[in-house]
C-alpha cells in the first residue's frame, strides 16, 4: 500500500472508529460508578468536581442539569423490577418508601428528556402532596388513564423513563452510603 | 514424444506453484506494509475518541452552558421558562423547580451571589464551570437563616487576599467593603469563567408562581477589583 493511498484511508478509518467509540460510551447513562437500587440508578459523582469525563460528556449530550451533591440525589428508571423497559402502554404500581430526604418529586419523561404531555397538565407529584399510608408508605398509580388517589399521568408515547428526585437526602453523595437508601419499587400490572 | 508429454504438464503445475508463491508472499509483503497504517488508525481512534469526549461538553450545542448560559448577560440573573412539554430549557427538567441562571466572567473581577430562601420553599445554588463541572453546591439548610452570601474569585485573587490579610496590610478587605463580610463564603473556581444556577422548588405545580418569587431578592454582580 502506498503512502498516498493509505493515508487518507486511515486519516477516515480513525475519524469512523473514534467518533464510533464516542457515540458507543455515551449510550447507557453518564459516565462510570453508577449505583443501583431494585429498578432505580444513581450516579452520585456527577453532582461533585469530580465527575469523570464520560459523565460530563453524556450530561452535555443530554442538555440536563444535574442536582450538585449538597442538592440532592437522582435516581433514574428506565425498566421495572423485573426489567423489563416502561411502557406507557402498561400501568405501573410505584409503592413503598422514597430516600429519607427534606422534599422528593417523581416525574415521568420521554427518553429524550421531556415532560410528557397528557390531558391532566399533569407532569409529576411530590413528597408534600402524596396520601400515604399510617406507616408512611405509599402507592402509586403510574398510567395513561386517571386513577384515584396518587396518580401520575403517563402521557401516549410508549416509552419512558421515571427520575425521582430526593433533594436534600440525608445521604453523601459517595456511593457505599446508598447501601440501605429505601426506593420505592415499580411493579408492572395490566398492559393494554 | 512421450517424455514431451508428461513434460508439459509438469513445466506448468511447477510454473503455477511459483507464481501462487509469488503472490502469497507479495500478500504477506503487503500485509507487513499495512500494519504500521492499522496501528496508525487505532492510535487515531483512540485520540478521536478521547478529543471528541473531552471537548464535548463545551462544544455541544445542547450543553447547558452553551445553550443556556452562554447568551446570558454577565451579572444578570435569569429565570429558565417553566418546565413543560414544549418549552425549552434543561433537558429532564423537574416540573416542581424554579431554576434560574447567571453567568460569571472573573477576568472581569469577582462574583457576588446574594440570596435569601423564604424558610418555605427549598432553595439551593450551585457554581458549575463552562464544561458542566460542578464545583460547589449548598442549600438554605447550610447557611445562616437561609442567606447566601458567596463570593467567587480565582484562586490567584484568593491567594493575594490571604497574602494581603496575613501580612495586615491595611488595604485587606473589611467587614462591610466588597472583599469580606462577616457571612461570606469565599469560593475560588478553577476556571474563570461559568455560571451559577439557583433551584426554589414548589410543593406543588400550582405553587409554582410563589416559588418563583423566592428569587426575587437574588443578586448575582461582578465586583471590580479594588484599585
Amino acid at each position: 500500500m502506498s503512502g498516498l493511498k493509505a493515508l487518507p484511508l486511515a486519516t477516515i478509518a480513525a475519524l469512523a472508529l473514534g467518533s464510533a467509540a464516542t457515540l458507543a460510551s455515551l449510550q447507557g447513562g453518564p459516565g462510570f460508578g453508577a449505583v443501583r437500587l431494585g429498578a432505580w440508578t444513581s450516579w452520585p459523582q456527577v453532582g461533585d468536581s469530580d465527575i469523570d469525563p464520560y459523565a460530563r460528556a453524556s450530561l452535555a449530550v443530554d442538555g440536563a442539569l444535574p442536582l450538585g451533591s449538597r442538592e440532592g440525589v437522582v435516581l433514574i428508571a428506565t425498566t421495572d423490577d423485573e426489567g423489563a423497559p416502561l411502557d406507557a402502554r402498561c400501568d405501573y404500581r410505584i409503592s413503598g418508601a422514597a430516600p429519607a430526604a427534606r422534599f422528593w418529586t417523581l416525574s415521568a419523561y420521554d427518553v429524550d428528556g421531556r415532560l410528557r404531555p397528557n390531558l391532566a397538565h399533569r407532569h409529576g407529584l411530590t413528597s408534600a402532596t402524596l396520601l400515604r399510608d399510617s406507616d408512611g408508605d405509599f402507592v402509586i398509580e403510574a398510567a395513561r388513564g386517571a386513577r384515584p388517589g396518587n396518580w401520575l399521568p403517563l402521557g401516549e408515547k410508549s416509552r419512558f423513563v421515571l427520575i425521582l428526585r430526593a433533594y436534600q437526602a440525608k445521604t453523601s453523595a459517595i456511593g457505599d452510603a446508598y447501601q440501605g437508601m429505601s426506593v420505592p419499587s415499580i411493579a408492572r400490572s395490566e398492559c393494554s | 514424444m512421450t517424455e514431451a508429454l508428461s513434460g508439459a504438464p509438469r513445466v506448468a503445475w511447477t510454473r503455477r506453484l511459483s507464481w501462487s508463491r509469488a503472490r502469497r508472499e507479495r500478500q504477506i509483503d503487503r500485509t507487513i506494509r499495512a500494519i504500521p497504517w492499522v496501528l496508525g488508525a487505532l492510535f487515531g481512534a483512540v485520540a478521536v475518541h478521547l478529543l471528541t469526549i473531552l471537548a464535548l461538553p463545551t462544544l455541544w450545542p445542547s450543553a447547558p452552558y452553551r445553550a443556556l448560559a452562554a447568551p446570558l448577560p454577565l451579572g444578570r440573573i435569569s429565570i429558565l421558562p417553566r418546565p413543560g412539554p414544549d418549552s425549552g430549557g434543561a433537558a429532564f427538567p423537574d416540573p416542581f423547580a424554579v431554576i434560574a441562571l447567571c453567568r460569571f466572567d472573573l477576568s472581569k473581577g469577582s462574583a457576588r451571589i446574594l440570596a435569601q430562601a423564604d424558610g418555605v420553599h427549598p432553595f439551593s445554588i450551585s457554581m458549575r464551570l463552562t464544561d458542566g463541572t460542578i464545583f460547589y453546591s449548598g442549600n438554605d439548610r447550610d447557611t445562616p437563616s437561609g442567606r447566601f452570601n458567596i463570593r467567587i474569585v480565582t484562586q490567584k485573587q484568593a491567594d493575594a487576599e490571604d497574602v494581603s490579610q496575613n501580612s495586615g496590610d491595611e488595604a485587606a478587605p473589611t467587614p462591610g467593603q466588597s472583599g469580606a463580610t462577616d457571612d461570606e463564603l469565599r469560593l475560588a473556581s478553577p476556571n474563570l469563567r461559568g455560571f451559577v444556577v439557583f433551584r426554589v422548588l414548589a410543593s406543588r405545580e400550582e405553587d409554582y408562581d410563589a416559588a418563583r418569587s423566592a428569587l426575587a431578592t437574588a443578586r448575582c454582580a461582578t465586583e471590580k477589583p479594588s484599585p
